[in-house]
């Protein structure tokens, strides 16, 4: 009895951390569609804050059921992200970043200015009920989504463009075409995720979709592992997870350690907690001796003949 | 028209803070190549131990600004030696240095908010000097002449450090290329490691004045710095310290002006849309070299 | 259109017309012309610094042209985007191999085979049946093209795990992946021993009786004289003498480019 109710109490305070690491996994998914086409931009935070207020509105004006705005909150973003794609493209890499992170100041003091919209500098309340199964199913659908991404010849052509766009764009891949379609799933994924983010929290204001989730958003993303889909979604949950964690032992200090752990991981895993390439560095010289063991003509040093 | 001038005086000076954090800012970015989330926490860090040395050990004006300014300098040399140095090794790669930045701006974001209690604080009257003088009828806080004279100071010393002196010439040449200037007799980890001094210090003194004068000692006086100063960068041109401070002093005045004019909400916003166009239009800013950007 | 004309001669597939480059104020190439005959084997020759890496990349347009056109039968590519010019027909090689970091053997050819793969993206991403079908054809097909550079037993390995030579020839059956008329090779043979630059002379000797036009740079003289139709020697990024591979050899000109003296080069020709 004792023990029951002991599970039910933990599984009460650790649902909300369980909720916010499934919305910020959304938010991570959303830099790491234009990361795996070789972009770093964080203008994932200003699709989010498009998605997060439009969204809200949208259903406290109309009083449709939140189900039905969330795809609209994704569209929303998306075609925010696809009018971003056609300006930002032409910049080089570096400036690109940089011009994304002027967007989210640029955004927060539109927030501001339109209370209508946004509530201002008051912000809003957001009386969106978001279920844990919602964000269960959203999630696997997500997954299912950058699975079939990764597999797909998209992912093979995303993936050249990262490694060495000039090469890539001699095989006839062109470069703007793939960096576009990323971007409208940025936005996509980042419009919904804002969304999320909104029912979540219950209350946004300008200060929600704001540089600091900016930074703590491309972090889990680089912790996990930038390099796939599963780290991603791995990063964010560790990055959402630890403070609390942290809190329990520490408290005052949770995210001084989140603040560690991170530079910990970037200095002895720089490519993230899940590597691909490290994976199959360790398979790949396993075949090779998997053959050599099957092959009784090779020698093999200590076995007598 | 009193008001008007008044109100430009106070743009200068608002603008002397941002430019003087943008030096610091600047230096590591076109110098080092780091885009540093963590330099706004220099400033904030530098008003922290300047008032606690000011109130508490009760030290005089200057040298509690100057206590404030080293220790920023100091923290900003431990940051490049643990979060950066490591990455050097490894090659260029400017998103691992932005992560590891971020991470230093966590930690000491977090611990500023722990220094402070999460309170913003003021220095108290008297641990700076506070005379006022009067230009013709509009009054003249001893404290702006302070913070305009000393952004001016420091431009100078920068511009003619880099441009006109051989420690200059190896900050430029460890910052194009660490290998080819040790090369050419340079010892690369020294110099970094004077070049991350300079610059925490010199965003450290903005973060002692900006939190004398607008009465916010807090992790959030770095932040607010930390995004003007980065405008200032960019638009003033992110190698040329002349560009930054002018472009930090232009964007004072503007943000001043706009909010005394025009409206209190759209006070950031010329600022980031200026940021903004010049990121679309003209990345180098106006006195930029168009030669290959950094980071 | 390449192919005989009325007169019963090919029609070159690549024709290069006063080409022009310059970097600041250096002319890397100018006024540069040489034809490529359908279906040969041409030979890009020049002393280190000639402009001939620079001229491959105009004509892959990596580079955009200052001056002059660059046709590819009867379309103009001087200033086209690489990405059109290899979905018009043109793939090469790098100097220095650049293969994709973190991709198998056989994944480096399927992205080259990205322009023929026979599916639209959405398709592709849905999983429906006939891009499953497509994709399983353009994966033999890939496995075939690494088996022409004897490579098949490696396709699963992490290309960069392989030797300098075998990464070479990785990167050679990725640029075929494209279904090229032309194949631009820069230094194909560099680093390997007489036996490997037989075995890439062969290969290319096979692509051409396939109808594969091939433009090669090399330094390797040898290898010049055994495997290609004709040659164009450049230095100082301007043209300096074409022919077939004996003449340019002998020419003097040619040997002074590279050996110095036209004494030196006299005392060549009487070695030879």
């Amino acid at each position: 009895m004792n023990a029951m109710q002991g599970i039910l109490d933990f599984w009460a305070a650790y649902r909300s951390t369980l909720a916010f690491a499934i919305v910020n996994s959304f938010l991570a998914l959303s830099t790491y569609a234009v990361l795996s086409a070789g972009i770093l931009s964080f203008a994932t935070v200003t699709y989010a804050a498009f998605g997060g207020f439009l969204g809200a509105r949208l259903v406290l004006a109309t009083g449709f059921d939140p189900m039905l705005t969330l795809p609209a909150a994704a569209l929303a973003g998306a075609v925010l992200s696809y009018l971003v794609a056609l300006i930002f493209l032409r910049l080089e890499s570096h400036w690109m970043a940089l011009a994304s992170l002027a967007l989210i100041l640029i955004t927060r003091v539109i927030v501001i200015n339109i209370p209508v919209v946004t509530g201002g500098v008051n912000g809003m309340s957001v009386p969106l009920p978001v279920s844990l199964e919602l964000l269960a199913v959203l999630i696997a659908l997500a997954a299912l989504v950058f699975w079939r991404l990764s597999v797909s010849w998209y992912g093979i052509a995303a993936q050249s463009v990262r490694e060495d766009t000039a090469v890539a764009s001699s095989l006839g891949i062109a470069p703007r075409k793939i960096q576009t379609i990323a971007f409208v799933i940025s936005g996509a994924v980042g419009g919904l995720g804002g969304m999320l983010l909104a029912g979540a929290l219950q209350f946004i204001s300008p200060d929600t979709y704001f540089v600091n989730i900016a930074f703590t958003m491309i972090a889990g993303v680089v912790l996990g592992g930038s390099y796939h889909w599963t780290g991603v979604i791995i990063g964010a949950a560790v990055f959402t997870a630890l403070p609390v964690i942290a809190q329990a032992i520490i408290p005052e200090f949770q995210d001084v350690a989140n603040g560690i752990v991170l530079l910990l991981i970037m200095i002895f895993l720089p490519r993230g907690l899940v590597d691909p390439l490290s994976i199959r560095l360790r398979k790949n010289f396993q075949i090779p001796v998997a053959r050599a063991i099957e092959d009784p003509s090779i020698s093999k040093p200590g076995v007598v003949k | 028209m009193d008001l008007f001038f008044e109100q430009l005086i106070n743009g200068v000076a608002l603008g002397s803070l941002y430019a003087l954090f943008g030096l610091g800012f600047g230096i590591v970015f076109a110098t080092l190549g780091i885009l540093n989330a963590a330099q706004g926490t220099y400033a904030s860090w530098a008003a922290i131990v300047a008032l606690a040395a000011a109130d508490q050990y009760k030290l005089p004006f200057i040298p509690a600004l100057l206590t404030g300014v080293v220790a920023a300098g100091v923290i900003a040399l431990l940051v490049d030696q643990v979060a950066f140095q490591p990455l050097r090794r490894r090659g260029k790669d400017m998103l691992g240095a932005l992560i590891t930045s971020i991470a230093c701006w966590i930690i000491l974001d977090s611990l500023a908010g722990t220094a402070t209690g999460h309170n913003s604080l003021s220095f108290p009257r008297g641990t700076y000097p506070s005379t006022m003088y009067h230009l013709g009828t509009i009054p003249l806080p001893v404290m702006q002449i302070i913070t305009i004279a000393a952004m001016v100071a420091v431009t100078v010393g920068l511009h003619v450090l880099i441009r006109h002196s051989r420690f200059g010439a190896a900050m430029r040449a460890v910052g194009w290329d660490q290998t080819a200037a040790s090369l050419g007799g340079v010892n690369p980890r020294y110099v970094v490691i004077i070049t991350a001094f300079i610059a925490g210090s010199t965003s450290g003194l903005a973060g002692v004045l900006g939190g004398i004068t607008t009465h916010n000692v807090s992790f959030m006086l770095g932040e607010g710095l930390m995004l003007k100063g980065f405008a200032a960068v960019v638009v003033g041109g992110y190698d040329d310290v002349r560009g930054t401070a002018l472009a930090g002093v232009a964007l004072g005045v503007l943000e001043v002006m706009t909010s005394q004019y025009l409206s209190s909400g759209l006070r950031d916003g010329i600022t980031y849309a200026l940021l903004l166009g010049f990121l679309l239009l003209r990345p180098r800013g106006l006195f930029g070299s168009l030669t290959y950007s950094r980071a | 259109m390449s192919g005989p004309n009325a007169n019963g001669l090919s029609q070159p597939l690549l024709a290069i017309s006063a080409i022009g480059k310059n970097f600041g104020g250096v002319a890397a190439v100018s006024e540069l012309s040489m034809v490529v005959q359908t279906g040969s084997v041409a030979g890009l020759m020049g002393p280190n610094g000639a402009g001939k890496t620079t001229l491959v990349n105009l004509i892959s347009g990596l580079l955009p042209s200052d001056s002059g056109t660059i046709r590819l039968a009867d379309v103009e590519i001087q200033r086209s985007p690489s990405h059109v010019i290899a979905e018009l027909g043109i793939a090469r090689t790098y100097q220095n191999v650049r293969l994709f970091s973190g991709m198998t053997v056989l994944e480096q050819v399927m992205a080259g085979c990205y322009v023929r793969r026979g599916t639209s993206l959405w398709a592709s991403f849905l999983g429906l049946p006939k891009a499953r079908a497509a994709r399983k054809a353009v994966e033999i097909h890939a496995l075939e093209l690494l088996d022409r550079v004897q490579l098949a037993n490696r396709a699963h390995l992490l290309a960069e795990t392989l030797s300098y030579g075998e990464q070479r020839r990785v990167e050679i059956a990725r640029a075929l992946g494209t279904s090229p008329r032309l194949l631009l090779l820069d230094e194909p043979t560099a680093g390997m021993n007489a036996q490997e630059s037989n075995e890439i002379g062969k290969l290319v000797h096979s692509l051409r009786d396939g109808g594969l036009t091939v433009l090669i740079v090399e330094h390797n003289v040898q290898l010049v004289k055994d495997y290609c139709d004709h040659v164009t020697v450049m230095n100082f990024g301007r043209f300096l003498a074409d022919g077939t591979p004996a003449e340019c050899i002998a020419h003097p000109d040619v040997q002074a480019a590279y050996f110095g003296k036209t004494t030196d080069a006299e005392r060549i020709r009487t070695l030879r």
